[in-house]
């Protein structure tokens, strides 16, 4: 998958399962703050992401992710750690 | 496959809950520690009720053995999902607190609520998913009053009591109910050697209850139609406590 298929997948998830406007996803904004996360709907955010690219995702992974170029980042990263593996 | 994965149900209640899980068309694990006979003989009582399952043995007090165990049945069983997880599976080892030992202590507190902890964090990401799933947790009547001479047990159960209100909170969202039943004086196996007759004098409904009407209320709150039902915890004593 490149990366602009993976950004492409995450998009229309957050958009899908947030109900968020998919012109306030840019890059630069804040994922938090954009899709109005709570600590209970991380779960959600886990979930769409294990069932979308089949990885573990760990409460610490989202330590530093701040913007949806961060959390971009984050997912291609592990796809692509899993892909190697 | 839609399955029902039922905790300690080779014998007593949780056998009449396989049973009850079967006659809702549940493909029924059933889950025992040591008792391989007493659990084919609940296999068999499944498949009288026209429903299929299998026997799944590991030790709820050992993470390790669910992890392997149940998590590779999960992995090898990709067509089959836990929509059903009943943690019933629990130990009595009763003194009071005066002459009770550390083992006495742990031991329960790890099948009881370490039990708990342990098998629903392993099938709950799958609920989460396919954003639906029903978790009975079987407490007691000792979680709710505390009885003497149980303080492992009545501390044990009342954790879990506070766990199913906690993650009936998480988990609501995506269509997953967590509740409890708290049996009083059960007929089983666990409350033989009581003293019936006196106990019997402090029961409203003036018996012992059976484990088909345990199993009853735990087919109500996993069913499709108990889905605002959440958190809570029900009573099967005959009235002695509410």
């Amino acid at each position: 998958m490149s990366n602009e298929e993976i950004i492409e997948k995450i998009n229309n998830f957050l958009v899908e399962e947030f109900e968020t406007d998919p012109s306030k996803i840019t890059p630069d904004a804040n994922l938090k703050e954009t899709l109005e996360l709570d600590s209970l709907d991380y779960i959600d955010l886990v979930v769409v992401i294990e069932s979308n690219f089949a990885f573990k995702v760990k409460p610490e992974d989202f330590v530093g992710i701040n913007t949806f170029q961060d959390f971009y980042n984050y997912v291609i990263d592990r796809v692509n750690t899993k892909e190697l593996v | 496959m839609k399955c029902a994965l039922v905790t300690g149900g080779s014998r007593g209640i949780g056998r009449a809950i396989c049973v009850e899980m079967a006659a809702m068309g549940y493909y029924v694990i059933i889950n025992y520690k040591g008792n391989e006979a007493a659990a084919n003989e609940t296999l068999a009582l499944v498949k009288e009720k026209g429903s299929s399952g299998e026997i799944l043995k590991f030790d709820v007090a050992s993470k390790e053995e669910i992890a392997s165990v149940l998590g590779s049945w999960m992995e090898a069983n990709t067509d089959k999902y836990i929509e059903v997880l009943v943690n019933n599976a629990g130990i009595k080892a009763d003194q009071i607190m005066m002459f009770m030992t550390d083992e006495q202590w742990q031991g329960v507190l790890d099948t009881s609520l370490g039990g708990f902890y342990y098998v629903t964090k392993q099938v709950l990401n799958a609920m989460l998913q396919k954003k639906y799933g029903r978790i009975v947790n079987v407490v007691s009547l000792s979680g709710l009053k505390g009885l003497p001479g149980q303080v492992n047990y009545s501390a044990a159960k009342a954790g879990v009591i506070g766990a199913t209100k906690a993650l009936a909170q998480e988990v609501g969202r995506r269509g997953i109910t967590v509740n409890a039943v708290a049996p009083g004086f059960i007929k089983t196996d666990m409350t033989e050697g009581l003293p019936e007759k006196e106990l019997v004098s402090m029961i409203p409904v003036k018996r012992f209850g059976t484990a088909e009407e345990v199993a009853h209320a735990v087919g109500f709150l996993a069913s499709a139609g108990a889905g605002y039902i959440t958190g809570e915890v029900l009573s099967i004593n005959g009235g002695l406590y509410s």
